[in-house]
């Protein structure tokens, strides 16, 4: 058996806001570390939400959130937001500091880290973003929504937690930049194995890069399971009101043909073809 | 068919900037047509939304060659907010467009503007709240409602003035799926009613490509490509070259005319995809 330990536990979660809209209902989740998750749903289906339950800064109505072993209602903010880190969809709502390097380095100072662990953790974070140096004392408002983004990125790192979640990474930007994010992220999944959770309306980046796919629809988990399976439950998926990326809908449109329903990728479904028809 | 627009050896310069936005683009658009705009992030296609509704040069400063001509007219001749009647846009970030504090008199406050009675304004508002979906958020004040909400809100004010050419910039970015094709659904509406031009800049090919006229391709400040839209796409490998990426069906039926497995025209939509696939396998 593959040792897998489950770092985020989530049992019976509920969650209202004050103005009494229930946003979460008997959520109940495991994430083992080194998960590449997609969360999806469609706008209002509780997917920030249940985010900001896993990195503390909302508390349950009822229910638990456990990430490594803590409860978030009996943690400090602090405590979790080293383990868990939240990058928002604007990475304006986030960013506030003068320049970049302070951006990054807020978090950590806040922690209260002496001054060289601080220098060591922005620089380390800098580099794996690949911020080039121009824009270390930038101000970040002047970088492009890219930069901002892996600044606004570079600062969660800092603190070094083990999951990273990110909503909407690639939101507004154009096919090369969503590639580029993606495959960043992928990097910080396989090469730093960091777990991520992606939050996403984009149905091919899902395909391409999760590895298993949360769907939510009306503040409850309707599908949880491989990317695969998650993209051939049609039926499942029209009940949150997704459809599976356009290639997968192809092949599950000639599914006589012999091609798998369960294909994510042009390439994947082009190796087929030409298996299919040699 | 009468040109909506009539864009010659354009070419124009931000005043803060040391290279041009966009450069020489020539571009006509035929009266009731579709047109969709694509282009990686910062090639110019704002700027030319923009230069197509007279905010440019009216509100920027910057150095203009060559002509821009809406409905007849060059974009200087219109009086301030003469051009805005008849042509709207939706911007990318729906947040700059909001001036009120609920969403009914974000909808309503353009229609005062222009004079409209106040039973023309609610026979318009029930229309454009009805086909954007927003009965129920009226009364919200715009800044609490989501991200997919906003940008319907910011699509419906524009409606409500019926323009005759309509431009939407990147309208469906911050919308899940469902979202996105109830909007491309609202756009099908408006094109079948053949009543308005429809110019639409969009990174999300999928559900533009089906409804598309014609496309155009800018690209670091140049207009690169335009054509009827199954042309266009026969250009593919350009396009990825380009950093644009075609839709999932269009790229399969790529590679498989890359290894010569395939000579016929790319599929444009699922359906076609299918029945395309079923073909080929069949010989």
């Amino acid at each position: 058996m593959i040792q897998s330990k489950v770092y985020i536990q989530v049992k019976k979660l509920y969650f209202t806001y004050p103005d009494g809209t229930q946003a979460l209902k008997d959520i109940n989740l495991e994430i083992v570390k080194n998960e590449f998750i997609a969360l999806i749903g469609q706008n209002g289906s509780g997917k920030t939400t249940l985010s900001k339950c896993l990195n503390g800064l909302y508390k349950p109505t009822s229910g638990d959130v456990l990430v490594d072993g803590l409860n978030s209602k009996d943690s400090s903010i602090l405590q979790m937001v080293r383990r868990v880190g939240y990058v928002f969809q604007n990475p304006d709502h986030q960013l506030f500091n003068n320049t970049c390097w302070d951006e990054i380095a807020y978090g950590p100072r806040n922690i209260q880290l002496p001054k060289d662990e601080v220098k060591e953790r922005v620089e380390e974070a800098i580099q794996v973003v690949g911020l080039p140096r121009i824009y270390h004392h930038e101000h970040p408002f002047f970088l492009s929504k890219g930069l901002r983004q892996r600044v606004a990125i570079a600062s969660i790192l800092a603190l070094r937690p083990e999951v990273i979640i990110v909503d909407e990474p690639t939101t507004g930007q154009d096919a090369r930049q969503s590639r580029e994010i993606m495959d960043f992220l992928k990097s910080l999944n396989e090469e730093h194995e960091h777990t991520i959770i992606i939050i996403t309306h984009d149905m091919p980046i899902v395909g391409q890069y999760a590895r298993r796919v949360i769907a939510m629809a009306n503040a409850q988990i309707i599908v949880d399971g491989s990317t695969a399976d998650v993209f051939t439950q049609a039926d499942m998926l029209r009940k949150t009101f997704l459809a599976p990326p356009q290639i997968t809908q192809l092949a599950q449109s000639v599914g006589e043909l012999g091609f798998n329903p369960g294909t994510l990728t042009v390439d994947e479904m082009t190796g087929q073809f030409f298996k299919l028809t040699n | 068919m009468s040109k909506v627009i009539e864009i010659n050896d354009y070419s124009w310069k931000y005043i803060n900037t040391r290279s041009p936005a966009l450069k020489k683009i020539n571009l006509s658009i035929e009266e009731g047509s579709f047109v969709g705009i694509i282009g990686p992030n910062g090639s110019g296609k704002t700027t030319l939304a923009y230069s197509m509704d007279g905010l440019i040069p009216g509100q920027y400063n910057g150095i203009k060659h060559g002509t821009v001509n809406v409905f007849g007219k060059e974009v200087e001749d219109y009086k301030t907010g003469e051009l805005q009647r008849l042509a709207g846009v939706v911007f990318s970030d729906p947040e700059s467009q909001f001036t009120a504090m609920t969403v009914e008199d974000e909808l309503v406050f353009g229609m005062e503007n222009i004079g409209l009675s106040i039973p023309e304004i609610r026979e318009r508002l029930d229309w454009v709240t009805e086909l954007t979906d927003l009965k129920h958020l009226l009364e919200k004040p715009p800044y609490e409602i989501s991200g997919g909400q906003k940008q319907r809100v910011a699509l419906a004010a524009v409606l409500a003035m019926m323009p005759k050419l309509l431009i939407l910039d990147e309208p469906t970015s911050m919308l899940d799926p469902v979202s996105r094709v109830r909007i491309f659904d609202v756009l099908a509406k408006i094109k079948a009613e053949k009543k308005s031009t429809i110019i639409v800049i969009e990174h999300s090919l999928e559900d533009l490509v089906p409804l598309a006229d014609r496309m155009v391709l800018i690209s670091d400040s140049e207009l690169l490509l335009e054509d009827e839209t199954h042309a266009f796409f026969e250009k593919t490998q350009f396009l990825l070259e380009k950093g644009v990426f075609p839709p999932g069906v269009i790229r399969f039926f790529h590679e498989l005319r890359q290894r010569e497995s395939f000579n016929g025209k790319y599929p444009l939509t699922l359906s076609e995809a299918s029945a395309s696939l079923r073909q080929l396998m069949k010989s």
